[in-house]
């Protein structure tokens, strides 16, 4: 489903030329739960950007169902963002002035789907990840688990193919972050969606179905696991 | 689009109440010009409809009949260019249903001496022969009479302001005489006695002209009948913007000789720099309301932008075009925009209504200099230009709209990630 074949990326830090990553090739297929792990700096977030179509790639190929990234216009790669990839922030990144249900539903007002669909899958969704009775709240007014459950629900929505989330549970407590985990591998597990992460806990490794370790932009290891 | 666009509506008003204060101030801030501008525009418009309104009630009529360049070389007040034959036109206007008033228009030099008067002395005025009854068809001095009586045809007699009046001690019954010349230039001599003293709103009349009865104007200056203009008032709605084209109709209709019709903006064409003076500051008004909205919406707009940078970055992940956080921001500013419009009509409203119903005294001031050429007295008032409402509120929109452009471009220059790396 993702091809990433022989991926480079450049950073320039002052003078300094950073090789984020030096030649990523790996295969992602539906419906995985993978991993990326590494320490700070070893590529882990690059890969994120540049699999979410949010960051442009140096040199090698990154493919999405077929879809070649790297010869795609930057409106193009926009659509693609629209509806085919969700994403989820290590800070949630939920708009303040609107209510759960309408953070979540911003997603499908931007494909435009009808009022009653819209509604209807919205608030099955915000049931789904534990938020019934919560979807008039604002952000404000949510715990730090319940708002990454709101990003969850935003990232699912529009039944992305895949879900790419930078390290989700950082700033979550173990007990609401392993709850986002079950919840997100319930998903998975439940709809067959794709989930990238990347991270450095322990635990969310734990939970990954694949395993991919980074270094200095390098992957280390690639280990496919059961849960 | 529809849809999208009704919740980036949603969206941006809900965004102007994330920072209530600083919407409120900038809000204001508009609000404060566009009154300013309204209420401005209002005692501007009220100063120059006062005008045309005095000029066409009191001195020229809002269209005229004379000799051909007549008007040109009115202010010579050589008696060469005439209407000849007043009386023959005035029976076809009558026929054709438009009041007219002739009046022969000359110089001379107003003598005064020392009792009844205070001292003896002479000022050169502007003398108007006009015909007593006719007049009050066209002009409405004879309304303005305070003291005395109008003036009654074949009697020596004048009617003067009363500044005038107080300037030269003048009272009714007292006896002033004239020097002038005649139609052929032969110097000419006239006894006459003041019946009456008007006050009008027309500063420039009351201090500046003299009215006799025209036939004694006739008689003395030797007319032969010729009179040096016939003033019109046609119908219209707003003083000044009668057209002259049935007036020349009935010139064509009845092949008058060498005579013209002229309009009111024919007549008027040395106010048009004052005009212009207006739309001038008008204009200024405007630029500065923009600066205003321009100056107090980019900056409330980039410490917006600026703040929400990440979640900008958030929403372009999630696949909104750049287009779209433009339009988002916009309607945003947009907002404030609306909301300083709806605080500036509010206020302008109510600046306006005072404008309107009591206006500005400018009597002291007036009193004190004499402003040639402004045509009003005492108390200015405001009018309701609604013209001018409506293009303050859209164009303060607009502007908002469009200023909100620039801060957001400038983020939306960054990549994504730069965007959502933003602390």
């Amino acid at each position: 489903m993702i091809t990433i074949k022989d991926v480079k990326k450049d950073y320039i830090d002052g003078d300094i030329k950073v090789h984020a990553l030096r030649g990523v090739s790996m295969e992602i297929e539906r419906g995985e739960f993978l991993s990326i792990a590494g320490p700070s700096g070893s590529g882990k977030t690059t890969l994120l950007n540049l699999i979410g179509c949010i960051d442009s790639i140096d040199g090698g190929e990154i493919s999405i169902d077929g879809e070649e990234l790297a010869r795609r216009k930057a409106k193009e790669l926009v659509e693609i963002r629209r509806h085919k990839i969700g994403f989820v922030f290590q800070s949630f990144n939920l708009i303040p002035v609107l209510s759960a249900y309408e953070n979540v539903a911003i997603v499908l007002e931007m494909l435009e789907l009808p009022r009653g669909e819209i509604r209807e899958r919205t608030m099955t969704l915000l049931h789904e990840v534990g938020l019934e009775g919560m979807e008039n709240r604002r952000p404000s007014k949510l715990s730090g688990g319940q708002q990454q459950r709101v990003a969850v629900a935003r990232a699912l929505i529009k039944e992305p193919l895949i879900v790419l989330a930078d390290e989700p549970t950082a700033n979550l407590d173990s007990g609401t972050g392993e709850a986002l985990l079950k919840l997100m591998k319930r998903i998975n597990h439940d709809r067959g969606t794709t989930f990238v992460f990347s991270t450095h806990d322990p635990m969310v490794m734990d939970y990954a179905g694949r395993l991919c370790r980074l270094h200095d932009g390098e992957i280390e290891s690639d280990e496919k696991r059961s849960v | 689009m529809v849809r999208r666009a009704r919740f980036f509506f949603v969206l941006a008003f809900r965004n102007l109440t994330r920072h209530r204060r600083r919407t409120v101030v900038t809000a204001l801030a508009m609000a404060v010009g566009i009154s300013i501008y309204t209420s401005m525009d209002s005692i501007l418009v009220g100063f120059i409809s006062e005008i045309d309104r005095n000029l066409v009630d009191f001195e020229i009529g809002n269209a005229a009949i004379t000799a051909p360049e007549y008007w040109d070389e009115r202010h010579r007040y050589l008696l060469d260019r005439l209407v000849e034959d007043p009386e023959a036109l005035l029976r076809v206007l009558e026929e054709a249903g438009i009041p007219a008033a002739p009046r022969t228009t000359f110089r001379g030099d107003l003598i005064v001496h020392y009792d009844p008067f205070p001292e003896d002395g002479s000022v050169p005025m502007v003398f108007a022969g006009l015909d007593p009854e006719l007049d009050s068809r066209v002009f409405r001095l004879r309304e303005a009479i305070v003291e005395g009586r109008w003036l009654e045809s074949g009697r020596e007699e004048i009617v003067l302001g009363r500044w005038l009046a107080e300037q030269l001690g003048a009272e009714v019954g007292y006896p002033v005489s004239v020097t002038t010349r005649t139609r052929d230039g032969y110097r000419q001599f006239l006894e006459l006695e003041v019946a009456g003293i008007y006050e009008s709103p027309n500063p420039y009349v009351d201090r500046n002209k003299v009215h006799l009865p025209l036939d004694v104007a006739d008689l003395y200056l030797e007319m032969k009948g010729a009179v040096t203009s016939i003033h019109l008032k046609l119908p219209e709605a707003i003083p000044g913007t009668a057209d002259p084209a049935p007036a020349r109709r009935v010139l064509e209709a009845v092949g008058a000789g060498p005579v013209v019709a002229l309009s009111y903006a024919d007549m008027t064409e040395e106010f048009t720099e004052m005009m212009e003076m207006e739309e001038g500051f008008t204009n200024l008004l405007l630029f500065l309301l923009a600066i205003i909205a321009i100056v107090g919406v980019s900056n409330t707009m980039l410490m917006s932008v600026l703040e929400r940078e990440r979640e900008i970055g958030m929403l372009r992940s999630l696949g909104l075009h750049n287009r779209e956080i433009r339009l988002l921001f916009s309607l945003e500013a947009a907002g404030i925009g609306v909301l300083g419009a709806i605080g500036g009509l509010a206020l302008g409203s109510v600046f306006t209504g005072l404008l309107v119903t009591y206006g500005v005294d400018y009597s002291r001031l007036m009193s004190e200099i004499d402003f040639a050429g402004y045509r009003f007295d005492s108390v200015l008032y405001g009018v309701w230009n609604y013209g001018t409402m409506v293009s303050a509120t859209v164009f303060a929109v607009l502007v908002a709209g469009v200023v909100a452009i620039f801060p957001t471009r400038r983020i939306l220059k960054k990549s994504v990630t730069d965007c959502l790396r933003h602390v």
